[in-house]
């Protein structure tokens, strides 16, 4: 079982999931957490040991929003055998995320095929429509 | 294998939820399924891929299954094209 958890600035997460949500029609098993502006992360490192303690036995995934931000740096402490980080989450990524997650066994797989679908998501689209007009 | 040649008749075309819903149907079936679109052909599980097609409204793709139950397949996902992925009334 793979269990998941976003990582970002502000209400992203939850918002992404929400979008996430409405197009598959179905409640998400995933928890959001958003960095505190104010803070100093000790908050935000605090629900991290508290979700992946929760969670022990499970692969985790953690999505966070940019690499070398602040939800990214932290959740980067955690990396382990059983937890992965992958950063610049978007909607095409997650999308894949809840689309393949039940169908492979393999926590690397997975993680890797989210890291493709966010990637293929990003598009200039006269480029894209002119590559396959070529 | 099966073809079936389908009209998208919803106002929006293969948008995110109509792609969410087609895909979800098509990974119920043993069969490879692929949705062609011009020169693409994508596998119909894959929502990622359905929305490359970026097909509208008045449209014409090929539907296309292989597998045991091919036929019940192309006729499910005919089937959810022609209720307009239920989204209209």
């Amino acid at each position: 079982m793979i269990k998941s958890l976003i990582i970002t600035h502000g209400n992203l997460g939850h918002e992404l999931i929400q979008v996430a949500e409405k197009i598959l029609e179905q409640k998400l098993d995933i928890q959001a957490i958003a960095f505190d502006w104010q803070g100093d992360g000790s908050d935000m490192i605090a629900q991290l040991e508290k979700f992946i303690a929760a969670n022990k036995g499970n692969k985790i995934v953690i999505f966070t929003d940019m690499f070398g931000g602040s939800p990214s740096n932290i959740a980067s402490r955690f990396i382990n055998k059983n937890v992965e980080v992958v950063t610049g989450i978007n909607l095409p990524g997650l999308l894949k995320f809840f689309c393949c997650e039940g169908k492979s066994s393999k926590f690397k797989e997975t993680v890797k095929t989210v890291e493709q679908g966010a990637i293929e998501g990003i598009n200039i689209i006269s480029e894209y429509l002119g590559e396959k007009n070529d | 294998m099966i073809e079936k040649t389908q009209i998208i008749i919803n106002k929006l075309g293969l948008h995110a939820r109509a792609a969410a819903k087609l895909s979800h149907l098509a990974n119920m079936f043993n069969a490879n399924i692929y949705l062609i679109y011009n020169e693409d052909k994508v596998n119909a599980k894959s929502l990622l891929g359905i929305l490359t097609l970026a097909a509208s409204v008045g449209n014409e793709i090929v539907l296309q299954a292989s597998g045991d139950d091919e036929q019940q397949a192309i006729t499910a996902i005919s089937d959810l094209f022609n209720r307009k992925f239920d989204e209209e009334s």
